[in-house]
Order: structure tokens, then sequence, then C-alpha cells
């Protein structure tokens, strides 16, 4: 009873947060650039990499569109690997003196002592660095050794930071799968507080890979470690808001799924395009800032985000859950969108 | 208006305070904490001329900034209602040495400006 009341009472907020889409969080891709070539990029596996960073001006003219914001307005700078720019420091003052919050997410090879201070006396407030697995798995997946050293320092750097609400991001695979509870004492031992783990979605490189996509039987064996991490409550442990995984919804996160993407989430890429999350298709582009006005395209475009209806077809046409997912995370809709590439709630009905 | 407040109403009806702070996949945390655009400029008390190599450090250790040509400096910290700022001459002492000195900005508001005079050894 309890729970029928409440999830009424979150279908209701999810309208409401979608009837007035506030643009809380607003991803800029500000290069294509990386330090990494790995096996599987979370960015977009198609993009071409030579395409010239986004030149600093054209983001903040774009942000001045913004006549009106929400209160907790955070600009999540991205790439690529935004720190291979050496301007990032400039772009988060510019951000600051427009009173908006922001912070990047790193791979962290170029994160060091001297960038770490001179990225919080920018005002940067929040920072997500991406580790998959201990030395070997990870130079693996990054696909180049010594990448682990300076992923630890640049964790060791990050949760010593007072300043910093930091946390840090695990793509599970089946090499890395095993030794979640290893990365779990590891990041312990190094004060981390909040660890996010996601699993990689079937497009472009990880197509082709076996060893990056995890069965149905691995995927639940990494929702029970998280719910497990989560009852001993020593740290953050989360499943990221990839996509919705029914009975395990209220064991695996802090707030039931909701796909925020075109609702609360916004986007400028690389070439000025406007969308979404930047791993979403990009058949899904509302515009671009350099014919567009941003704070225009925000408010009026972005219908298929915000009126999900059409996704209501293939595997999710007869599905009892549809109303609470509602199609699961929008970068599931990829190609001809005849069907989500992972239905996350259907690789565990699948295991029984 | 009226829609600001059913979603109050019922995000909290569902008992997910947390649902106004979220976090996209592939991003990061949002920012909360309060802190403080400290910015100015630190001059010699003898010359009145700007100083320049001048490390100005807070409370926080890890925000600390150097001074430029002009003498001028300019970062963010962590507000707290006692910060204590630290004024250094740490460069080699061939363009003078200067005598460090401490400050405590009570109660700072959201921007911060600063004369500092230092004198020299």
């Amino acid at each position: 009873m309890f729970a029928i009341f409440r999830q009424l009472a979150f279908r209701k907020f999810r309208r409401a947060e979608t009837h007035l889409h506030e643009l809380n969080y607003l991803f800029w891709e500000c290069t294509t650039r990386c330090t990494l070539n790995c096996i599987h990029c979370g960015s977009d596996c198609h993009r071409d990499s030579t395409h010239p960073d986004m030149p600093l001006g054209d983001f903040i003219r774009a942000l001045d569109t913004l006549d009106t914001r929400a209160k907790n307005f955070i600009v999540a700078i991205t790439g690529g690997e935004p720190l291979i720019r050496e301007d990032i420091e400039d772009a988060g003052m510019e951000i600051r003196k427009r009173g908006m919050r922001w912070g990047i997410v790193s791979n962290g090879q170029l994160y060091d002592r001297k960038r770490h201070n001179s990225l919080l006396n920018s005002g940067m407030g929040a920072l997500t660095i991406s580790l998959d697995g201990l030395k070997e798995s990870h130079d693996w997946l990054r696909n180049k050794p010594g990448s682990f050293a300076k992923v630890d320092r640049a964790i060791e750097l990050a949760a010593d930071s007072k300043r910093l609400n930091f946390d840090v991001v695990t793509c599970v695979n089946r090499r890395n799968l095993s030794e979640l509870p290893s990365i779990y004492n590891y990041l312990q031992a190094k004060r981390v507080k909040a660890w996010r783990l996601f699993t990689i979605i079937p497009i472009g490189r990880a197509k082709e890979n076996p060893e990056l996509i995890l069965s149905d039987n691995e995927f639940k064996e990494m929702l029970d470690f998280i719910a497990e991490q989560r009852n001993r409550g020593q740290m953050d442990v989360k499943f990221s808001c990839e996509g919705y995984v029914g009975a395990y919804e209220t064991k695996v996160r802090d707030t039931p799924f909701f796909c925020r993407a075109g609702i609360n989430i916004g986007s400028i890429l690389i070439d000025g395009s406007i969308s979404a999350c930047p791993n979403i298709d990009r058949s899904f582009i509302q515009g671009n800032i350099y014919k567009d006005n941003f704070h225009q395209v925000w408010n009026s475009g972005f219908k298929p985000f915000r009126d999900r209806a059409w996704t209501r077809k293939g595997s999710c046409a007869t599905c009892k859950d549809y109303t609470t997912c509602q199609g699961n995370g929008f970068h599931n809709w990829h190609g001809d969108k005849s069907n989500p590439l992972v239905c996350h709630k259907g690789k565990l009905e699948d295991i029984n | 208006m009226r829609r600001r407040k059913i979603r109050s109403i019922v995000g909290g009806l569902s008992f997910a305070s947390a649902l106004f702070i979220f976090q996209a996949c592939y991003g990061m945390p949002q920012d909360m904490l309060d802190d403080v655009f400290i910015q100015g400029k630190v001059l010699s008390s003898t010359t009145n001329l700007p100083l320049y190599g001048i490390k100005v450090e807070s409370d926080y250790e890890e925000n600390y900034v150097i001074t430029n040509s002009q003498g001028e400096f300019a970062f963010y910290t962590p507000w707290s209602d006692s910060l204590k700022l630290s004024i250094m001459d740490t460069d080699p002492e061939s363009d003078g040495n200067y005598i460090s000195k401490d400050t405590i900005l009570i109660n700072p508001g959201q921007e911060v400006f600063l004369n500092i005079t230092l004198e020299e050894n």
C-alpha cells in the first residue's frame, strides 16, 4: 500500500518535472580529443576525434542566452578528455562569473596536483573520474599501460579534497566483474565516498567485443553486489541512471529511475549541436548554437524527450512496467528505434 | 508557479528529497557547497608597488594562488564563518624579502576584494 502510494506520488512528480522542464544540468562537449584510445568509449563510439575544439567564446555566447535558469544549474564539462584543453580554468571562471556551478568528467590522466589546484581555484565544485578496474583490467580497457598509475594519483588528490563533490565511475564488464570487491576495498582505502557503476550498451566498438557486455546473470550479479554494499552503508555505492531495473530499483539507487534527458539535462556538443546527454543518438539533435538560440531551443524543442509515448513499441509495447519505465534510458534508442537496445528489467526477468 | 508547488509536494510525498539533486548517467555530481571568490592585490608597504610571486593561501591548503606581475590574485575557496588567509613571500630573496602575514575574514560574503600590504623584512 505504502509502495503504491509512493509510486503514484513519484509519477505525478515526474509529470510536473517534465512539464516544467527546467534546465538543471548542461553538458558541454568541449573537445573530442583524448589522451587515451579506449576499447570502449562512453562519449560516442562513432565520432571523428579530429573535430576542432569548440572555442570557449562560442559556448559562453550560448550560455548567455539563458535569461532564466534553475537554482542548482550546473555545467558538466566533458569530452573527449576535457583536461587536454588548457583553458578549462578560464571556462570555469566565466561560468562562475555568471553565477553558475561547474564540474568535469575526466579519465584522470592529466589530473596532477598543479591542475587540481588550478581547477579548484577556478571554482570547480564537482568531479567524476573513471576507473575501470585495478591495474590490469583498467589498463586493458583504457588500452594503455600505465594509465592506472595516473588515475590512482587523480583519485588520491580528488578524494582528499574538502571542496569537491567527487565520485568514481566504473564501467562494469566481464573482466572486472569479479574484481568489484577488490575495487571497493581499493576505493575505501583511498577514502572515496561515492562510487557509481554502469554497464556498456552494445553500440560502436562495444558491439563487437563480447568481453564488454555482461550476460543477464552477470548483470544480476553486479546489482546484487551494489545492493550488498548499500546495505553495509560504508560508501555511497549506486547503479547509474542508465536504465530501469524493476524489483531492484529500491535496492541499487537512492531515487526511482527517471531518465531526465531533455527534461532537465541538455548538451552543447562539439559541433554546436544541441541535444541532451552526449551519448544519445545524433538523430535526436534539436538544433545548433551556430544557427539557433540555445534557450529558445531548450524551451520549445525536445518534444521526443518530453513526450515519450513514441517509445511504446517493440519490447516496450506490452510491458506491464512501461508507465514506470517509459522506454528505459533515452540513450538506448538508436538506429531505427524499433526497440530499446537494452531492457535492463528484461535482462533480470530472462534469468527466471 | 502552481506546477512548481505540485512538484515540491509530490516530490516530498514520494519520500525522495534527493530527486531534486540528480546526476546524469555520464555526468558528475552536483555542487551545493558554499564558497567564496577572493580577489585582490598585494603591494609593498614601502614602495606601494605590486608584489609578484606572493603566495596567497586559504585555510584549505589545496587553495592557493601566486600573485601575477600586477600583484593580483583571484581564487575560489570553501566558505567558512572564519576564513584564514596566509600571505607569504615564497619566491627567491633576489626580488626582496617580505614578512608573511595572516588575515582572517569573518562571515565573508560570496565575493571579497582585498588590498594587502606586506612589509619588507
